[in-house]
């Protein structure tokens, strides 16, 4: 899956360039006079400004748009398993995951049945396959995510710190390449309270999907293919080890096993971080000098590999889905696709979004240069290699729950509750359990 | 038909309604969340609802360490929070009960942090004990009293400190208010007769005032007891049951296991075992009201 992905899109980067007359066709958005679409979307800042184009889409076709919910996105899942379990799914739009979407069932419709091929063409083909659960199309992708590096290159810039890194380690204070560098890095940078090398995602799939990328990076994996845990390997004892020898050597705030991302994205921010392992939706805040510190100094590159010498390269899509009872799919599969349009797509990339449309890589740098943004038109091409090795979590219905028995032993290790391996096996023995539930393993 | 005609008939008719609402709103819910507890159910999968597999989710939870750890987790956070805001609200409600002026004023000032919601309360303490930018660090930073940050969402002890902080700020003034009301009710005369007999403060707090109280401190403590036996919101907030599971409580567990998990069966199976906390509890609070109030005369 992984490699097809990889290959996936990095062709799709070059077919955006060559096939621009070719997508050309307009999609029609049809007319739906008098009608009310309800919707359920996800909430919070930076997913908030693309629903400034909703008004645009009922001047067009004549509808209504009614956000029947907004909530962050593990209350509108809990919402929509609630819709589901009392059998009233009332609405017709919602906001989906790449990680959430397999265990919805058959919630949602196969947009491959609703929208013509050459408009799904437009979609960067690995995106777009990544968004298939049983080889469904159950959601059109938004924007995509995958981990990438943001820097205060001030750090990196000052004489003193280069010198001295040299002198310890015997290398070039550049982001760094390997996680072996990073964690070198985020010790040595560390200077707490006031400046931490860097904050990690400590808790729910956060933990989990850092965790499953750094366990790749080493060549392990969450199963093996029959479905087998398998992350209570020797590569997920390393990759449980940089965490803890990160959070012992006080590099990291200790309040980092409770973080999510707003608090990561805040310490960064407002400086407290030497490096930061994130994802594109920040650049645009961490660029903007009105909310971030770091808007001066704000340098990017790809996330650093494993002992294998290869990427993690965790990642997912927002996107959106169409319900299966909804009273006007024509309606719904208009609204999905105008969001997720050329135009929708500039709209998420401007604010340093990974956008799913290929025509847009290359019209967003453009526009970051028109307007001076030289920062962000130097990050696409960055966040473009690290997609080279882009890796959603398995697409399976178990994935969240797998997650879940994941976190809190990972969680116990790092702060020394339990021995690594001990904590591992004891996760692999619980995500056994799931997986033949679930049927999955024998 | 001819019962039913009957003036024997009209309180049942009458109670009807009633009847069919809490059967509609209780008894029907209940029973099927019983039945679910036997069965493999599955959020999003409606079908697994009659997926019966017998004891299975209860052989479970019975090996199952995570969950018993909950449990006794939640009995001594019960326990720790209710003594202490036990203590403070009593104290809260006899020092109010001096003043003759500015009485009323204060009672509404105490009532503030209950009109919070408990979410709101939690980002509050989040925010206050975050270990890199909260307050309390930055004051004690300022104050030169540590020099490295204190992990208080963090470490088990002060994790759990933090919480049942935020717990106490929020509601002792449940207690306060209730045990006000008690200390108003109060006859004057037993007390006045004592201090002719030469009692002293203390004297009369112990075994006048306290007795007459002991039926309010117990409801106080019943109607809190269910309150803090069904901790979420603020625990969700400020740790989410972590880390390392060191401030999980029964409900922030059920919570993953039947929502994020979708494993609705195993979360009520959770559910229906730790309703013994709630019924043991109650049933303990209870005896003691009645023993209290038959002390007091009362009842029999």
């Amino acid at each position: 899956m992984s490699n097809k992905l990889t290959m996936a899109l990095l062709a799709s980067c070059a077919l955006g360039l060559l096939g621009g007359a070719a997508m050309a066709q307009d999609f029609d958005y049809g007319k739906f006079d008098g009608y009310t679409l309800k919707v359920k979307l996800i909430g919070g800042t930076q997913y908030e400004k693309l629903y400034t184009r909703i008004p645009e889409w009922e001047a067009m076709t004549g509808a209504k748009v009614d956000i029947v919910s907004s909530k962050a996105h593990f209350d509108l899942d809990r919402e929509i398993k609630q819709d589901i379990a009392s059998g009233s799914i009332s609405w017709c739009v919602g906001s989906n995951h790449t990680s959430f979407a397999p265990q919805y069932g058959d919630l949602y419709v196969d947009l491959k049945q609703h929208i013509a091929q050459a408009e799904l063409d437009k979609y960067v083909p690995g995106t777009l396959a990544s968004a298939m659960v049983d080889g469904r199309l159950v959601q059109l992708p938004r924007v995509t995510d995958v981990s990438n590096i943001y820097y205060n290159k001030a750090l990196y810039a000052d004489p003193a710190k280069q010198a001295a890194y040299k002198a310890k380690y015997g290398k070039d204070l550049v982001p760094p390449e390997t996680f072996d560098d990073f964690k070198n890095q985020i010790i040595f940078f560390a200077d707490p309270p006031n400046l931490y090398g860097t904050a990690f995602a400590g808790k729910d799939e956060g933990m989990s999907g850092r965790f499953m990328e750094l366990l790749r990076a080493n060549g392990g994996d969450i199963f093996d293919e029959n479905w087998k845990p398998i992350f209570n390997s020797d590569a997920g004892v390393a990759a449980v080890q940089w965490f803890k020898d990160i959070y012992d050597a006080k590099a990291v705030p200790a309040g980092t096993v409770n973080y999510g991302w707003d608090e990561i994205g805040a310490a960064m921010a407002a400086g407290q971080l030497a490096i930061d392992l994130d994802w594109p939706g920040w650049a645009s805040y961490f660029s903007d000098p009105a909310s971030s510190k770091v808007a001066a100094n704000l340098g990017f590159a790809v996330s650093p590999v494993g002992t294998s010498g290869h990427r993690g390269g965790w990642s997912g899509s927002h996107s959106f889905s169409v319900t299966e009872q909804c009273d006007n799919i024509p309606a719904a599969v208009s609204f999905a696709v105008f969001m997720t349009n050329d135009e929708s797509e500039m709209m998420e990339a401007t604010a340093g979004n990974l956008p799913t449309r290929s025509k847009t890589f290359s019209d967003v740098v453009q526009w970051f240069k028109d307007n001076n943004k030289p920062a962000l038109a130097e990050m696409f091409p960055i966040w473009q290699q690290s997609l080279a090795e882009a890796r959603t979590p398995p697409l399976i219905p178990q994935w969240i729950e797998v997650s879940n028995v994941i976190w809190p032993k990972v969680q116990a290790a790092i702060v020394g509750q339990e021995e690594i391996k001990a904590a591992l096996d004891e996760a692999a023995a619980q995500a056994t359990t799931i997986m033949q539930d679930a049927g999955l393993l024998k | 038909m001819k019962f039913l005609r009957s003036p024997r008939a009209t309180p049942y008719l009458l109670l009807l309604p009633a009847i069919v609402v809490i059967l509609a709103v209780v008894l029907v819910p209940l029973l099927v969340s019983f039945w679910t507890s036997f069965t493999g159910y599955t959020l999003t999968k409606p079908a697994t609802l009659f997926q019966f597999v017998g004891l299975r989710n209860y052989q479970r939870l019975l090996g199952n360490a995570d969950f018993w750890w909950a449990f006794a987790r939640t009995i001594m956070f019960i326990t720790i929070a209710l003594n202490l805001e036990l203590v403070l609200g009593l104290g809260l409600a006899l020092l109010i009960n001096k003043i003759t002026w500015g009485q009323r004023t204060l009672r509404t000032i105490m009532m503030f942090p209950m009109m919070f919601s408990p979410i709101l309360v939690g980002f509050q303490f989040k925010y206050l004990f975050n270990d890199a930018v909260g307050l309390v660090n930055n004051a004690l930073f300022d104050l030169g009293l540590i020099h490295e940050p204190i992990a208080w969402l963090v470490e088990a002890g002060l994790a759990n400190f933090s919480i049942i902080f935020a717990e106490m700020w929020m509601s002792t003034s449940v207690f306060a208010i209730l045990l006000l009301a008690g200390l108003m009710a109060l006859p004057k005369e037993p007390i006045e007769a004592a201090r002719v007999d030469g009692c002293n403060a203390w004297q009369v707090f112990r075994h006048i005032t306290l007795p007459f109280l002991m039926p309010f401190i117990y409801i106080a403590l019943t109607i809190r007891s269910l309150d803090v036996a069904r901790a979420y919101d603020m625990v969700k907030i400020m740790t989410n049951g972590g880390p390392a599971q060191r401030t999980e409580l029964l409900w922030t567990l059920m919570t993953r296991v039947g929502y994020q998990n979708s494993q609705m069966g195993m979360a009520n199976a959770m559910g229906y075992i730790s309703i013994i906390v709630s019924i043991a509890f109650t049933v303990f609070y209870y005896r003691k009201l009645t023993s209290a109030r038959a002390f007091m005369g009362g009842a029999q």
